[in-house]
């Protein structure tokens, strides 16, 4: 007989759990607890309630007669009944699943704040190899198990709510690292984050699946302990963490001789740019700031640190969240403000985050949930090469005399621009404060959702949501500055937004005592909308308006838009055998407007299950807690990029009144089909020991193949580039994530070691195998897709060796190029790692992560401009007698005579100089090299020689350093607090080990597939400070 | 929803099908760009030729480049200005206008010898076919000067002033006659070209010429020009000295000038900005320190004419047109009388800077200048190196063929004494092309800037 039992759910806490699934074991019908924990169901007298949830026990209460049951259920730790959030939000048990899937809580984000999200999962995640930004304001990359396309987008997919979310940067107009968009969401609002690596876990996410997806799940109302307020307050201070090692021996100029008139050729080699000068030993010689009096020449060590300033951030939250019998609510406003290293930049952010859900009958409730951004900077660090707006081109060219305490008043007392260079740059404060970029982004992420139980185990779905937001940026080049004499001025506005609706049908049933079955089928249309306007004036009528009325010559415009719409079916089912033996399906048909109606409709479907053997053999050891293993294969589809069919022609401005028309500079291709991956993953889980050891294994091997890349093609061809759809690249790797407790007492320390090996390998260009490279971004040396290669090869000139490997000079002793390039190193590592250590007494733990990338390799550009400027501390050596260098003449003082090593005295009346370096090589017949360079040449010989320019990129750096105090309930509880924590944080705090000189190893110049060529990075920051969070 | 979806894939940012004088004006100005602007010209054919010289990061003068220096005119030449040429003709032929085909005949034409006359061996007749060639084999020199002979002469046929009209023209304002003398003229120029090696088919070109009634260029008026206009069209040289102060005349050509009492030395060059004001070339070769111990201000920038937002960029001027008759008539081509060929030539060349007056007869007078019929190479190689004053690439081109002036490199550059007879290939070859990169240097000789180009006989 059956009967409405009613009931609640709490934590141990106190805490009510919405969402609790609730099963009748008899029956095997279910029901989910409401907002404030409460559920009601039809079950049958004496019946077994089943109760489970993310995180928790699965606990079993028999119905009694009693009236309302009230259920407390227990935090879990163990493996068996561990809840995770797989593709499209739905939750599963975790030993269900056939592929690896980790977790990251909301708190793990919040403390040790970062500003670009992506950042925090540096370290912690098996397989998730994030590179981050330059300073602490610009883009951070996130690839997870490998680059899967050759040239197309290898950024996960983010999921906040169940919304896909913008992740992209979208141009970098006047130089600027513009941060990746998921940097809008604010850290304090996330409850977890869960990471789905690859198309085995993604597969149903489709198109975008390949790269995996960051499935974000934000906080909701909880029914509230106190008042339900929590203040959250972040101060964070910024300091450099790497600078290029300066010599300062010598001076500005060349061959010795300086003397300043101009500043731009005037004097005495005053117009370069360079420290091939006279010796900083107090010399006197005329300065830019001395009007020509003669002024000590004397070193000063520190005019490039002096130029920054330490930054800081502060970070400000409250929220407020309830839940009662018909909602449940959470509202939260967080401010942001950032000061950079970089003098004169910054940026705020305000964030405001409402989720709801409003229960309108026991059978429907609707969910609303509102996330608004605004982003807001007058000037982001200016980066790169550009001289008119560039932070580090200058301090790489430069004079290491230069007292930067002199350049501060950057106009002279006839308002003009001062500067110790004046023949290519702006003084560095003009570039700071005049040159400025602001962004100014406003951003709504909202979703509507209803979910209808149609009968129970049996709900239907529905959800729309967008992500909207304009972001402008502003681009001042001041009148007056350096190659720019009359500035500019640029706008540039993006309209973005997708919008996608699910349609689903849930059905989950216990069938028998064997077998359980969870199916899922639904249909989404997502349309993208991306615009872009820019405006700019290329010259200024009149200096300091910034108005594109103020323009001498006509605007230059330019507008895009792109469009996308498709539609798709998908469908999954698990069949639970036991609860041991489990196997999932999924399938997904798209259809996308981006390729041909031909080619249009693709289908691709996934497999896979997972074996616990301890339950299937009734293991009950406290050797072996848990072992589970699993496995799957999957294929995904991805389709193109708009507009990727038909050859466009190029506009440009008229000439005379006739509109000008080029032709484009890709063949585009009316056949693409869709690039598909595939994916098989093995995997083993295990607990040993009273779970004081953990450990997941994975391995995987995915091939991506019809790739569709614009693979450059000889320009004799009437294009640069070809639209093809035939690539072929392989990874494979292994995974590993360890747990350890050492010690589990009053003291515990645990220790979470998180490690991914991954190789690549580029199978195939173009079907008929014509060619061999893909160039993925040039700079002196070359990023390539080589055949036969791992992705992301480092490809540039090397030195002409013999057959023993020894470096060939020419005539004057300095080293050749060999004329064909060499592939010389690859920018992706050979592996990456973190280790996590966790120690925790009473209310206080100390939490530290090491992090590791081991094998890939970086073009230093820093280190190729500076040794050929002179300026870096690696060029000391042999620059004088007392750094070695060896004695010469010029017979008859004539340079053109070429080098003569002084044996014992020279001949009288020449003059000796003793900045000798012999280069360590073999002529051309094969002799040891004996020919004698000047210093500067030595140095300036192998600037275009790639090779020698390309450095190992391993590291290991100290990520995290956190330490947290809760203060005991106690002492809050007179205070009518709910809980105080207060913590020390640190990141990115020392670089234990590295490889490389003068730079950062790890430096994202974009999310892009180009990296590994670095040119001229903003310094990489630490940053220290403390947080605070209060409960009402 | 497959009519839905095709629409939602409509590009609304750029045109699918493109009108063919909109396309000959971009095309055209590209093209142009490319050919006067930093990389073929200043930086590059100006220092061989030793107009101009480098007076910062000087480099380049030294001859110091990398296997990337020379990419624009490989890339512009081949995926702007061949691809547009080609879809002209493509679209003449299907809307039946054959004064289109006829002008990117011979614009494509230009662009072919611009190639081959600096890189050697090309590709030519897989070049621009992307459906079929997508690594187009290389053609030798010989070859692609004997298929752009056959061009110019099919453009020639093209083009018909009582035809179609044609729009979008900026070189010759759309006017058919003036297109018709200047593929004639390009045609005597290629005939030269070859002369050293090939005298029958030199020969055999001019006689066709002549045989089809054929008009040349015949006064300044008709010269192939294009005529920039104000920022932000203005003439590269005018754009490259707004933002950049790197390059002063050549003291080879001030010190020439200044010997044979040129009254084109005002108009080829400035002042120097310091006292005593006066015309100083830096000398091509020079190390930073040598440039800059002379110094920006105390050197001459090229004159006001070539610094002009507005000057013209020079195809084809009627001077060297005269010189090039004047050279058939010496190598007993033509029966012409090429002494008098040549002093029309450097009236021609006087005129064209609209120096007028009785200066240019004192200056033909001149024992320096006076025509010497033993050695026609000499008299005909100095004045037109003077006369293409700016026109890096051809002066430079001219001066490999003709062996005169007689230049020598500095002792700073690094090409063993030698100055550079080619351009390198772009380093992508190597990596995109590499079968047939590898083929034209076994060919060719090694891909260095030292190896002799086929025409360049001597």
């Amino acid at each position: 007989q059956n009967a409405t039992v009613t009931g609640t759910v709490k934590s141990a806490d106190g805490e009510t759990l919405p969402g609790v699934s609730i099963l009748i074991k008899e029956t095997k019908q279910a029901t989910i607890s409401d907002a404030k924990g409460a559920f009601s169901i039809n079950a049958p007298d004496r019946g077994i309630l089943v109760f489970s949830y993310i995180g928790f026990k699965t606990q079993e209460v028999q119905i009694s007669k009693n009236g309302p049951i009230s259920v407390i259920l227990q935090s879990s730790d163990n493996a068996l009944d561990e809840v995770v959030v797989t593709a499209l939000g739905i939750s599963r048990q975790k030993k269900s699943l056939g592929y690896a899937v980790q977790e990251l809580k909301g708190q793990d984000l919040a403390e040790a704040k970062e500003s670009n999200l992506v950042n925090a999962l540096a370290g912690k995640i098996a397989g998730v190899r994030v590179t981050n930004s330059q300073g602490s304001m610009g883009s951070s990359r996130v690839v997870i198990r490998g680059e899967t396309s050759i040239a197309g987008n290898n950024q996960p997919l983010f999921v906040v709510d169940g919304i896909p979310v913008d992740n992209s940067q979208l141009n970098s107009a006047g130089a600027r690292d513009y941060a990746n968009t998921i940097s809008d969401i604010n850290p304090e609002d996330i409850e977890s984050i869960s990471v789905l690596k690859g198309p085995n876990a993604a597969a149903l996410y489709g198109s975008r699946a390949a790269a995996g997806v960051i499935l974000i799940k934000t906080k909701t109302g909880k029914s509230k302990k106190g008042l339900g307020i929590a203040i959250n307050s972040n101060a964070v201070l910024e300091t450099l963490l790497t600078l290029p090692v300066y010599q300062n021996a010598f001076g500005q100029g060349s061959e010795g001789k300086f003397s300043y008139v101009d500043g731009a050729g005037k004097g005495l080699n005053d117009g370069v740019d360079e420290s091939w000068g006279p010796k900083l030993d107090g010399r006197l010689i005329p300065q830019f700031y001395s009007k020509g009096v003669a002024v000590p020449f004397v070193a000063h060590p520190d005019n490039v640190r002096d130029f920054f300033q330490t930054g800081y951030s502060l970070n400000n939250g409250v929220s407020v969240a309830d839940a009662g019998e018909k909602y449940d609510y959470r509202i939260s406003y967080n401010n942001l403000k950032q000061v950079g290293i970089v003098p004169n930049s910054g940026q705020g952010k305000n964030s405001f985050v409402l989720n709801t859900t409003l229960k309108i009958t026991p059978k429907l409730s609707l969910t609303a949930n509102a996330n608004y951004s605004k982003l807001n900077s007058d000037n982001l660090p200016g980066t790169g090469g550009s001289r008119s707006t560039s932070t580090m081109l200058q301090f790489t060219w430069f004079g290491r005399q230069v007292d930067i305490n002199q350049l501060k008043n950057y106009l002279d007392e006839n308002g003009k621009t001062f500067n110790w260079n004046n023949s290519y740059y702006s003084n560095p404060y003009w570039v700071a404060y005049e040159n400025t970029v602001s962004q100014n982004r406003s951003r709504i992420i909202g979703s509507l959702a209803l979910n209808y139980k149609i009968i129970d185990g049996l709900d239907f779905n529905f959800r729309s949501g967008t992500d909207y937001y304009n972001d402008r940026r502003k681009v001042r080049i001041a009148y007056g500055t350096n190659g720019t004499p009359f500035g500019s001025y640029t706008e540039s506005a993006f309209t973005v937004s997708e919008n996608n609706t699910d349609a689903t049908l849930n059905f989950n049933k216990q069938l028998n005592d064997d077998f359980s079955l969870a199916l899922l089928g639904g249909g989404n249309i997502r349309r993208q909308y991306i615009e872009q306007n820019d405006q700019s004036a290329p010259k200024l009528a009149i200096a300091g308006l910034y108005n594109l009325k103020n323009s001498r010559d006509p605007l230059v415009s330019s507008n895009n838009l792109s469009r996308l719409k498709s539609y798709s079916v998908y469908a999954s089912g698990q069949i639970g055998f036991r609860n041991y033996l489990f196997a999932n399906i999924t399938a997904r048909n798209d259809w996308s407007s981006t390729l041909p109606a031909q080619n249009r409709s693709y289908f691709y479907p996934s497999f896979n299950g997972s074996f616990v053997a301890t339950e299937a053999f009734d293991i009950k050891s406290e050797a072996l807690n848990y072992l589970k293993i699993r496995g799957g294969w999957s294929k995904v589809g991805k389709d193109a990029d708009p507009y990727r069919l038909i050859n466009t022609y190029v506009f440009s401005a008229p000439f005379y009144g006739n509109p000008q028309l080029t032709t484009g500079a890709i063949d585009l291709n009316p056949n693409l089909k869709p690039e598909t991956t595939t994916s098989t993953e093995l995997g083993l889980e295990a607990v040993f020991f009273n779970k004081r050891f953990r450990f997941d294994l994975s391995a995987y091997n995915t091939n991506s193949y019809n790739q569709i890349l614009a693979a450059d093609v000889s320009q004799s061809t009437g294009f640069s580039s070809k639209l093809l759809n035939a690539g072929k690249i392989n990874n494979k790797g292994i995974e590993a994530q360890l747990g350890i407790t050492p010690v589990k007492k009053a003291f515990t320390w645990d220790v979470d070691v998180n490690f991914a090996a991954n190789r690549s390998k580029v199978i195939e260009l173009d079907a008929e195998k014509l060619l061999t490279n893909y160039v993925v971004a040039s700079n002196s040396a070359q990023v390539i897709a080589t055949v036969g290669q791992p992705y992301g090869s480092l490809f540039g000139t090397a030195f002409l060796r013999d057959g023993n490997g020894n470096i060939i000079v020419n005539a004057t002793g300095a080293p050749t190029t060999n004329p064909t390039k060499q592939v010389l190193g690859k920018y992706t590592p050979d592996w990456i790692g973190g280790v996590y250590n966790t120690f925790a007494y009473k209310g206080i733990s100390l939490g530290v992560l090491v992090d590791a990338s081991f094998g890939g390799s970086i073009y230093n550009g820093t280190y190729a401009t500076g040794t050929y400027t002179g300026v870096l501390a690696s060029t000391l050596p042999g620059r004088a007698a007392e750094y070695g260098g060896i004695s010469y003449y010029y017979p008859g003082n004539k340079k053109e005579n070429g080098t003569v090593r002084v044996n014992v005295t020279a001949p009288a009346g020449v003059t000796v100089y003793d900045d000798g370096i012999v280069f360590d090589g073999v002529t051309a017949d094969g002799k040891r090299n004996e020919k004698v360079l000047p210093a500067q040449q030595y140095y300036k010989s192998f600037r275009n020689i790639d090779e020698a320019n390309i450095f190992d990129a391993s590291y290991v750096k100290l990520r995290e350093v956190k330490l947290s105090y809760n203060l005991p309930a106690k002492w809050l509880r007179p205070l009518s607090l709910q809980g105080v924590s207060v913590s020390l944080v640190g990141r990115n705090l020392w670089i234990i080990h590295r490889n490389t000189v003068d730079i950062d190893p790890e430096v994202a110049f974009n999310t892009g597939n180009g990296q590994g060529l670095e040119s001229l990075s903003n310094p990489s920051t630490r940053s220290y400070g403390i947080n605070l969070n209060v409960k009402f | 929803c497959n009519k839905e979806l095709d629409e939602v894939n409509i590009n609304p940012n750029a045109p699918e099908i493109p009108q063919p004088d909109y396309l000959l004006t971009g095309t055209t100005k590209a093209t142009v760009d490319s050919y006067w602007g930093v990389t073929n010209n200043m930086n590059s054919s100006l220092l061989f030729a030793q107009h101009w010289a480098k007076v910062q990061y000087t480099e380049e003068d030294r001859f110091i480049y990398s296997n990337s220096s020379f990419t624009a005119l490989w890339s512009t030449g081949y995926a702007q200005s061949i691809a547009g040429f080609n879809k002209i003709i493509e679209l003449s032929d299907a809307q039946g206008n054959s004064n289109y085909k006829g002008v990117a005949l011979v614009l494509r034409s230009w662009t072919f010898l611009l190639l081959t006359d600096a890189y050697g061996d090309i590709p030519y007749s897989q070049a621009g076919k992307i459906k079929q060639f997508v690594t187009p084999a290389y053609d030798k020199q010989k070859d692609v000067y004997y298929g752009i002979l056959n061009d110019l002469k099919s453009a020639q046929a093209a083009l018909d002033p009582a035809g179609p009209v044609i729009v979008g023209d900026v070189i010759y304002n759309n006017k058919i006659a003036s297109w018709k003398k200047f593929a004639n003229a390009l045609r005597l120029r290629i005939a030269l070209r070859i002369a050293d090696r090939d005298p029958a088919k030199a020969k055999q070109v001019i006689d066709e010429v002549q045989a089809e009634g054929g008009a040349y260029i015949s006064s300044n008026s008709e010269n192939a020009i294009l005529k920039y206009d104000v920022s932000p069209q203005q003439n590269p040289v005018a754009a490259s000295f707004e933002t950049r102060n790197d390059y002063r005349i050549s003291k080879t050509i001030v010190d020439k000038l200044i010997s044979l009492n040129d009254p084109r030395l005002p108009i080829y060059a400035s002042k120097t900005e310091n006292a005593p004001q006066g015309y100083v070339g830096i000398p091509n070769g020079s190390t930073n320190s040598e440039a800059s111990a002379i110094g920006l201000a105390n050197s001459s920038k090229p004159g006001a004419y070539f610094l002009d937002a507005k000057a013209p960029a020079v195809i084809f001027s009627y001077a060297e047109l005269l010189f090039d008759r004047a050279e058939a008539a010496a190598r007993g081509f033509t029966t012409e009388d090429a002494e008098d060929l040549y002093k029309q030539a450097i009236r021609a060349s006087f005129l064209q800077y609209n120096i007028g007056g009785t200066a240019v007869e004192d200056y033909i007078k001149q024992s320096g200048v006076v025509y010497n019929a033993a050695n026609y190479k000499k008299s005909i190689g100095e004045q037109k190196w003077i006369a293409l004053f700016g026109q890096g690439l051809e002066a430079w081109t001219e001066r490999r063929r003709l062996d005169y002036p007689q230049l020598t490199a500095s002792v700073n550059t690094v090409l063993n004494g030698q100055i550079p007879v080619r351009f390198i290939y772009p380093g992508t070859e190597q990596s995109l092309n590499g079968q047939n990169y590898k083929n034209a240097v076994s060919n060719q000789g090694a891909d260095l800037l030292t190896t002799k180009l086929w025409f360049d006989a001597f």
